[in-house]
């Protein structure tokens, strides 16, 4: 494993085979960011239709946005489902994620299986599953239910994160708390919960983003009052509206904000050795 | 380690057991909120899912009871009318093919990271090609509308260079459903593949070098069996997410896109317009169920190459 890094550079002069790698790069970028720039790009142009030639610049389609509302409003319900069940899931996934770090437990590896589930079976098969059960007990078509299930999804990610940040803290410093007569709850609140902060943070971002982003639970659970990802696709499915390339860049700088906010929180510490090995 | 040794002894003296750190009412407190969440909220709904395939809907009323009905009216359609069957080769044929592209690509990618980027650069390369993911999906999919629309962005630009011979009309067939699986799957894809080329030993790599071999040589017999385990797992994985994959087969497929199969749309397509349209929640629970059943085949499937992919190589 650290073989790879000790050795030197490797030592010949430029080929063939490095040029066509890093030309291959240079396509998949291409191909990977080409709907991304495309959809920014005729978000702040006068077209019609997302076509060449470009005719110019133009707020036109960020004040259609705004003027039709629909989008705005479904914004605003993601504004309060997302951000909702991040909480929530940061919550469920501080506590799991202390308990499987401090303790030793039958089924742990089980456990962490079972939690991981949600994100490994297709958001699809998910949506079926949630509804039949929301619709049984008169939640669903409601922004409840897509909060109820959201959690499901994102708590995952979330304690995998704060998980990351926990693996780091000493043992000692618990049992220093501890020696020193502090109760189990008060090193909980005192000293785990403001070291594993960084990580509570982190995850809670990727929790909203993932959240934010998602389409086909929140589909098939919300109704008439649908999270930003539904309305957006009645609207595609409907014509083509150019102000979804507003709303898409919009959602963009969201999302790459909560993004960078990860990358702050979380860089220095992953970088950071691990303490705990012995 | 030592904790473990720790719980054998606790199991061998259960009178003599002192108070460890280990036994701590903490340990339920912690665990139980996400316990009873994920018990009422996921395993539940999991189970009812498989049960909702055998209820029964009357005067658009569902009526909880154990009916083979759904199955029986998807067994008689199957290959007529709404043509269950067929949807479900759809499916196979274009999940298999997308993913086989998707790998490719993605390995190609991985491969240039790794081998051709300075090694200080590669985490950055890393984060730039997953970047992607961390954006909306369907907003992505609807980017690839305008992108590869009938006059979209590509047709237009090759119009105002003068190369319309060239125009794409791929919209609304499943050549673009796989475009767009392909850019979803990508990154996912790209992070696996990365993990198993950094994973090989660059010493062997450099040995193989020095005793003479080709560049080409090293790559068909030292890089490419040692990635057999890692593109198993990322082929397995693309197949499996493309076909519980609903928006790029509605969006980009149009519904019944074309392909080699003919104008069939994808079995998971087929789901969400049959629920938009006929709010049957017993008859899309049994889909759904069978789409399931259809996923384990695969993974079995791959499951069953991976080993032997893994044996080869242990060899």
């Amino acid at each position: 494993m650290t073989a790879a890094t000790a050795l030197p550079a490797p030592r010949e002069p430029i080929n063939r085979w490095k040029i066509a790698g890093i030309v291959w790069l240079a396509i998949g970028y291409v191909f990977l960011f080409i709907p991304l720039v495309v959809l920014v790009l005729f978000s702040f142009q006068a077209n019609k239709f997302p076509a060449l030639p470009l005719q110019g610049f133009s707020l036109r389609w960020y004040e259609k946005l705004w003027r039709d509302g629909t989008l705005i409003d479904a914004l605003g319900h993601s504004m309060i489902v997302s951000p909702a069940a991040a909480t929530i899931a940061t919550i469920l996934g501080f506590l799991a994620a202390y308990a499987t770090t401090r303790f030793e437990f039958k089924g742990k590896s089980l456990l962490a299986a079972f939690l991981a589930l949600p994100i490994l079976i297709p958001p699809l098969i998910l949506g079926v599953a949630f509804l039949g059960l929301l619709a049984r007990v008169h939640l669903s078509g409601t922004l409840f239910s897509v909060f109820l299930t959201h959690v499901v999804l994102i708590t995952a990610p979330a304690m995998v994160v704060i998980q990351l940040r926990l693996a780091q803290m000493p043992r000692s410093l618990e049992e220093a708390a501890w020696d020193l007569g502090a109760t189990e709850w008060q090193t909980l609140r005192k000293v785990v919960l403001p070291f594993a902060l960084p990580g509570i943070l982190g995850g809670w971002l990727l929790a909203f983003t993932f959240s934010f982003d998602e389409f086909m639970i929140a589909w098939f659970v919300s109704g008439f009052d649908p999270t930003l990802p539904v309305a957006i696709y009645s609207v595609l499915v409907a014509m083509i509206d150019p102000s979804l390339n507003a709303i898409g860049t919009i959602v963009f700088a969201i999302s790459a904000v909560a993004l960078i906010g990860i990358e702050l929180l979380l860089l220095p510490y992953v970088t950071e050795k691990n303490v705990e090995e012995e | 380690m030592t904790m473990a040794a720790a719980n054998t002894i606790i199991d061998i003296e259960p009178a003599a057991r002192m108070r460890t750190p280990n036994d701590s009412p903490l340990k339920i407190i912690c665990l139980a909120p996400t316990l009873v969440w994920f018990g009422a909220l996921f395993a539940v709904p999991l189970i009812a899912l498989l049960w909702a395939g055998f209820w029964r809907v009357e005067n658009y009323q569902t009526i909880i009871t154990f009916s083979l009905e759904n199955y029986e009216q998807v067994a008689a359609n199957f290959f007529a009318k709404s043509r269950y069957g067929l949807a479900l080769v759809q499916t196979f044929w274009v999940a298999i093919t997308g993913g086989i592209f998707a790998v490719a690509f993605a390995y190609a990618v991985a491969l240039a990271i790794v081998y051709a980027v300075p090694q200080r650069w590669q985490r950055l390369a890393l984060l730039f090609a997953i970047a992607p993911f961390w954006s909306s999906y369907i907003l992505r999919v609807y980017a690839w509308q305008t992108v590869l629309s009938k006059n979209g962005v590509v047709n237009s630009f090759l119009k105002m260079t003068g190369l319309d011979w060239a125009r794409l009309d791929v919209i609304f067939t499943q050549t673009a459903t796989r475009i767009g699986l392909v850019h979803y799957l990508a990154p996912i894809l790209i992070v696996i593949l990365y993990v198993t080329l950094t994973n090989i030993d660059r010493a062997v790599i450099e040995a193989a070098r020095d005793l003479g071999s080709t560049r080409w040589q090293v790559f068909k017999k030292i890089i490419l069996p040692l990635s057999g385990f890692g593109l198993t797992v990322a082929g397995s994985f693309a197949v499996i997410i493309g076909m519980g994959d609903a928006l790029c087969g509605a969006l980009l497929g149009g519904g019944a896109g074309q392909s080699i199969i003919g104008k069939v749309p994808l079995f998971a397509s087929m789901l969400i317009s049959d629920y938009a349209s006929a709010t049957n929640l017993p008859r899309t629970a049994a889909l759904a169920t069978i789409l399931v059943l259809a996923m384990l085949l695969v993974m079995w499937a791959s499951f069953a190459i991976g080993e032997r992919v893994r044996k080869a190589t242990a060899e």
